[in-house]
């Protein structure tokens, strides 16, 4: 009966959707539970507010739109200030912290950064951020398994880029599991 | 340098039937590599960056790999018979370079191994962010060009009577390039976030 809700939100261009596609196939392929996802985007392709919604849950999903989300994955400014008001109270909020500062958080709310986009950055390529916040994503919340989540980025990417995406993940992940068990 | 979803060692059958066994290069090869590189004739050598002969360069060789993205080698019947790398610059303006080096001793060569070694470096490229790789190639070693035309690489330049065979004649130096940047342009497509749905 356990059901997660996930907004992850960005700018367009930085693989918003791609995440989304990448956490349902992990949960509902490879790990064999069910997921939904709802891609919403800004009136412009590139560089405008892109958000997707995703829903993991045990049993079927009836409604697959995410109001108030257990977990925010956010990649830009304008995510964070837009969407952030919409997370459950003890919700779990997942920042890049280089693009975020959050600010008035509400209480209850567990914060984690990650410097995404430099990560991406030292391993040759700023693309892979999204697949960065994948990793910490499923490093900090457990709602995909690591081997789920590993085997859906590999099937979701392009060939030939496999071993740097891989490697973005890794580093997103470690760095989600060192921040929770330091916490 | 390991490449997490390439898996080492591989087995790999050469078009004449026979197989090698390729695997990534290890500190504990530092005899056998001396060994491989002794075994070259003069004139392969020559064509080398660095007197690989001498045990104290080997051993720096297969230490100081900080640089190099992958280095494989080639093994038959237990002995090293190849040595392949790809190097990439750590800082500034050619950080997105990679040039691939490969040595296949004599008793090998001509038998699809270049190529065969050549495949794997050209797949490490894009997994370490490398957008173009390049390999230098003196004027007249054809087996060597077709097996970098073979995977991809183009004949980039020519430095005319640029360098120095054995025996002291001046011979073209011949630059060829494999720009892998266009496999990350899907991977950028598929980032775009654009829905040709949208609208409807």
């Amino acid at each position: 009966m356990v059901s997660t809700g996930i907004r992850i939100g960005g700018l367009g261009g930085q693989g918003v959707i791609l995440s989304g596609i990448i956490l349902g196939k992990a949960a509902s392929i490879f790990d064999g539970r069910n997921a939904t996802l709802i891609q919403a985007f800004g009136p412009e392709a590139r560089g405008s507010a892109c958000s997707a919604q995703v829903t993991i849950a045990d049993d079927p999903v009836a409604y697959p739109y995410v109001q108030n989300p257990d977990v925010l994955v956010v990649m830009s400014a304008d995510a964070y200030t837009q969407f952030i008001p919409t997370l459950k109270p003890e919700g779990l909020l997942l920042y890049e912290e280089e693009l975020v500062t959050p600010k008035d958080l509400p209480p209850g709310v567990k914060a984690y950064g990650i410097p995404a986009t430099r990560i991406a950055e030292e391993l040759g390529r700023r693309l892979v951020l999204n697949i960065v916040m994948v990793g910490f994503f499923a490093g900090v919340t457990g709602v995909v398994s690591l081997v789920a989540a590993e085997k859906a980025l590999l099937s979701s990417v392009p060939k030939g880029t496999e071993s740097l995406n891989l490697n973005a993940f890794r580093r997103g992940y470690e760095h989600g599991r060192s921040l929770v068990a330091a916490a | 340098m390991t490449l997490e979803h390439e898996n080492f060692p591989q087995t790999e059958l050469l078009p004449d039937g026979r197989s090698v066994v390729v695997r990534e290069m290890t500190i504990s090869d530092e005899p056998r590599m001396v060994e491989f590189f002794q075994s070259l004739p003069l004139e392969d050598r020559n064509f080398l960056r660095n007197d690989v002969s001498k045990p104290d360069v080997v051993h720096r060789f297969v230490r100081e790999t900080e640089d190099l993205v992958l280095a494989l080698v080639a093994e038959a019947n237990g002995r090293i018979i190849a040595s392949a790398t790809i190097e990439r610059g750590l800082y500034g303006w050619t950080r997105h370079i990679g040039e691939v080096r490969l040595v296949v001793g004599r008793p090998w060569q001509r038998h699809g191994l270049a190529k065969v070694l050549l495949r794997h470096l050209v797949r490490a490229a894009p997994g370490a962010g490398l957008e173009l790789i390049k390999g230098y190639v003196a004027g007249g070693k054809v087996g060597a060009q077709k097996a970098l035309e073979a995977m991809g690489f183009k004949k980039e330049a020519i430095l005319r009577r640029h360098v120095k065979d054995v025996a002291g004649r001046r011979r073209d130096l011949l630059i060829y390039t494999n720009d892998v940047s266009h496999i990350w342009e899907k991977m950028e497509a598929l980032n775009a976030d654009f829905s040709p749905t949208q609208g409807e």
